[in-house]
């Protein structure tokens, strides 16, 4: 096992490595190609009206006159053994891993994304927690009383769930509970290490309707799982040795049916973790999500490269952890 | 200046957003305070509301986006340069009251305005005595020299405006601002003097009749040599002002406390009257709005007006309207047409699109004549000084456009039958995309065929519409813009985008590339002449022959609808900036 992890890792640092050369490619290389110079792509991060002298100025701090192979060899150099960067009145050392600093802040742009991170962490896990539990109880009850009342109205929510857009239900969230019946009113990112009270009551609602539009997915694949599994051969083989049916549900049953269920959390998961755009964005909450969004709307080139890679790395090592899990969750993959 | 907007997902939230403005309806709350202080729609544009010197409170800013920068040297988004006066003193500044009294540009740092000598080449002025940073050290001459030096460094410092590089005298080799000329005590710059601690000597290179203007800009701000911090300056600037820096997490949350060595005498301009400001940041627009009107927010930093769904909502009910403004803003967004094109390069061409366009259809593209703005009949707005109205093609009384004297200009210029062209626009922007397929459809009518292309906002100026180069080999005829005054006169309006000696390879602000000698000498003349009256007069002078050029074919003078926090006292729209003033606002 230890082996296998440690593969699967130095795998991650060569996928990461193809990660950035292709976002870098996107960003640098591409519109080379397209005709636009080093000079150009300067004169978008200088004022209006800029001379000459400024552009080539700000072309030179940016380091954009360098050969790109020459820019891309430094980001990684600053990944990996940091970088120094004149801030005029003196020189700072950024350290690795130094994604460097925004073209438009002139900020590093490494603690910018992990002062951002415990807010994406917060609102990606306690959904996480959310939409697994109701989703898996959902799906596991709903299997067992297939075609009753609650099978159907839970599928019709889950239905409904997966059909409504994080920008539609947080929206509606937020005018019932906190602007026009202030449950959650002002919603914002408070430390759980400041006061967990106020962390939890401004994440009840992004947590509610994230884990709405997940739970639904969840409780539909387990339900699916679940109802495929009860009818194999060994569930009945269970019964006949008279397992108590908690047992062959929870023991026999729910585990085999979470397999698929483990391999789509990791990946949900690990999207999120990389920024849940949609949702920070509704809730103006400044995790990663807006942090891109930012970025994005700069044409801040060393900052869309760093959150891409902590996106890119947040996904792989999810993976990871889903193969990892496989191993405990199915006997099977052991052997 | 320029006005920053939200671009980043609004059409995502923006059907979800008015379905629930049509569901709260008028129902919608106002909890944040008593509706009972709402002095009427629009009362705010000529009047002080809820005018109070009670202490105390938090002034709440929320803002849709970033700043460009906290810098007052590396600033030029224009609510930042309103936001600004919380902290700096520039040498002059805006007049801080309501109505075109906004307009005028007073001493704030200095003692009064610049003494003009040696043929208008030397601009000498004396500050105050007394005015302290808020570590308690006495503002020198020399650290008002300093703060003008920093803004030669465009490498740290590219997005603030670069006047002072070109406006002062040059000295050779060129001076490359105090962090690598740290020669003469950090003081190389020999265009400015400092023959004592009250006195800034300004040596030009030529006679600028605007320099009031161009010290009214935050980079004449004092900056103190031995706190400077370069790049990292915009984390804690060194506050003159009446609040200072408590904490600033880059780019989320900025909080100000009152400086305590703020003297109200030095600085009539401003009042400290909150005990904390806030500056939530990189919120969602739509988020804002709610959040005003149930008031967990004071204020819009941007400033630029409350979204669809809020103003459905503010308009539709009554308290609501009674507590919100919509002030000319400032900004004329037009159609730049070029010059140089075939065969656009015959004026009467460019006439015939004058005539042809619909005007209607622009101010609906923009959200019709309270979001939007009211049609423009010349590029210069309402609220530049010396501004007169006049209409040469029949905006106002033919809104939907003059066919049959299009066609007639079509003949006049070898096209009876139209032409073809391109018309390019800021993809991002929606309005701007609603103006062009307006246009398009509107110079349809006279047989102008167009092909629209749109581009991103940011490569805009420095990749396509900007570079004079492109738009001839793509046939671009027709670029649509938009332009608000670094200062509100003439030549802080006009000369980026219709002097000759404004076009540039590339980020180039005159799309017309017009080059027409009568112009670039009245901004000469404009230039060099001291006396405001007369100076003032070159400004209708210039605005009637860019219109007798058609260079310009404006759409819409800017409107905002402001909503006005009931909880807030002493608020106005202060017409420069063309929002509310935000360094007198209190709270009740």
């Amino acid at each position: 096992m230890i082996t296998f992890i440690i593969r699967r890792l130095i795998a991650t640092v060569f996928l990461l490595i193809v990660v950035s050369a292709i976002t870098f490619a996107i960003f640098f290389l591409i519109p080379r190609l397209a005709g636009q110079n080093s000079y150009q792509l300067a004169t978008e991060y200088v004022g209006r009206n800029p001379s000459r002298a400024a552009v080539l100025q700000v072309e030179a701090k940016l380091g954009l006159d360098h050969p790109l192979w020459v820019q891309y060899g430094n980001f990684i150099k600053g990944i990996v053994v940091g970088a120094h960067y004149n801030s005029g009145t003196s020189t700072t050392y950024c350290p690795p891993p130094c994604f460097g600093y925004s073209f438009k802040s002139q900020q590093p742009v490494w603690p910018q994304m992990v002062s951002d991170l415990p807010v994406t962490l917060s609102l990606a896990i306690g959904a996480a927690v959310i939409w697994l539990v109701a989703g898996v109880a959902i799906g596991v009850i709903s299997a067992l009383k297939r075609g009753t009342l609650f099978d159907r109205f839970s599928m019709g929510i889950a239905l409904a769930g997966v059909s409504l857009p994080i920008f539609f239900t947080g929206l509606i969230a937020l005018e019932l509970f906190s602007y026009k019946w202030p449950l959650f009113p002002n919603v914002q990112y408070v430390s759980f290490l400041t006061n967990p009270f106020l962390w939890a009551r401004n994440l009840v609602l992004p947590w509610v309707c994230l884990a709405f539009l997940y739970a639904a997915l969840y409780a539909r694949l387990t339900r699916a799982g679940m109802l495929e599994t009860m009818n194999e051969d060994y569930i009945r083989t269970a019964r006949a040795k008279g397992l108590p049916e908690r047992t062959v549900i929870f023991k026999h049953g729910l585990r085999a049916a979470l397999t698929p269920i483990v391999t789509i959390f990791g990946m949900d998961l690990g999207l999120l973790l990389g920024g849940a755009i949609i949702t920070e964005y509704t809730f103006s909450l400044h995790g990663l999500g807006l942090f891109t969004i930012l970025a994005i709307d700069n044409q801040d080139l060393p900052e869309i490269l760093g959150v891409t890679m902590l996106a890119a790395f947040f996904i792989v090592i999810a993976n990871l952890v889903v193969d990892v899990l496989y191993a405990v969750v199915d006997p099977r993959v052991r052997h | 200046m320029r006005r920053r907007r939200a671009i980043v997902l609004p059409a995502l939230a923006a059907a979800a957003a008015l379905a629930l403005a049509a569901c709260g309806g008028s129902s919608g709350g106002s909890g944040g305070g008593s509706s009972s202080s709402a002095a009427g729609y629009n009362a705010a544009v000529t009047k002080v509301v809820s005018p109070s010197t009670h202490k105390g409170g938090t002034i709440a800013f929320g803002n849709s986006s970033t700043p460009d920068s906290t810098d007052p040297g590396n600033t030029y988004y224009a609510y930042m340069w309103n936001f600004v006066r919380y902290y700096t003193m520039p040498l002059m500044t805006y007049k801080s009251c309501p109505g075109s009294c906004g307009l005028q540009v007073v001493p704030d740092l200095a003692t009064g305005p610049g003494v003009v000598s040696d043929n208008g080449l030397t601009w000498t002025y004396h500050i105050q005595p007394d005015v302290k940073f808020e570590d308690g050290t006495t503002v020198t001459s020399q650290d008002v020299k300093y703060a003008v030096e920093r803004t030669f460094d465009r490498g740290l410092f590219p997005l603030g405006p670069a006047y002072f590089t070109f406006l002062l005298k040059a000295q050779k080799p060129a001076y490359p601002g105090p962090y690598k000329d740290r020669s003469k005590n950090l003081m190389g710059l020999n265009a400015i003097q400092t023959p004592n601690p009250t006195t800034i000597v300004f040596h030009l290179a030529q006679p600028f009749a605007d320099f009031n203007y161009v010290v009214a800009i935050p980079q004449t701000s004092p900056v103190p040599p031995s706190k400077d911090t370069g790049a990292n300056y915009q984390l804690h600037p060194i506050s003159v002002g009446p609040y200072k820096f408590q904490s600033y997490q880059l780019n989320k949350q900025l909080t100000l406390v009152p400086n305590p060595e703020w003297k109200a005498s030095t600085d009539p301009n401003a009042k400290q009257l909150a005990s904390k400001i806030t500056m939530t940041m990189n919120m969602n627009a739509n988020d804002i709005d709610n959040r005003l009107l149930a008031g967990d927010l004071n204020v819009d930093a941007a400033g630029t007006g409350v979204q669809a769904a809020a103003r459905a909502k503010i308009l539709s009910t009554p308290s609501l309207k009674a507590s919100s403004d919509d002030p000319i803003a400032g900004f004329t967004w037009f159609a730049a047409l070029n010059t140089t094109l075939k065969p656009l390069n015959n004026v009467h061409c460019r006439i015939a699109i004058e005539y042809a366009a619909s005007k209607t259809g622009y101010v609906d593209a923009y959200g019709g004549p309270v979001a939007g703005g009211a049609i423009a009949t010349s590029v210069l707005p309402p609220n530049v000084v010396g501004h007169k109205s006049f209409d040469l093609y029949g905006a106002a009384s033919d809104p939907g456009g003059n066919v049959a004297a299009a066609k007639q200009q079509l003949k006049l210029c070898g096209q009876p039958n139209g032409f073809s062209t391109v018309i390019t626009y800021r993809s991002d922007r929606p309005k701007e995309v609603a103006a062009a397929q307006s246009m398009q459809a509107s110079l349809a009518r006279v047989g102008i065929k167009t092909t629209l292309h749109g581009f991103p906002t940011g490569t805009y100026d420095g990749n396509f519409a900007g570079v004079p180069k492109y738009e001839a080999q793509h046939d671009i005829g027709i670029s649509f813009y938009g332009w608000a005054p670094d200062w509100p006169d003439g030549w802080g309006y006009m000369y980026y985008i219709v002097d000759g000696k404004a076009i540039s390879p590339a980020g180039n602000t005159n799309l017309s590339q017009l080059n027409d000698p009568k112009v670039n000498d009245l901004l000469n003349k404009m230039a060099s002449t001291n006396n405001d009256a007369t100076r003032n007069s070159y400004a209708s002078q210039i605005d009637m022959q860019v219109m007798k050029d058609a260079a310009i074919m404006p759409g819409v003078w800017a409107k905002s609808l402001l909503y006005r926090s009931p909880n807030l006292t002493n608020v106005y729209v202060e017409s420069y900036y063309g929002m509310y003033n935000y360094a007198v606002l209190g709270t009740k």
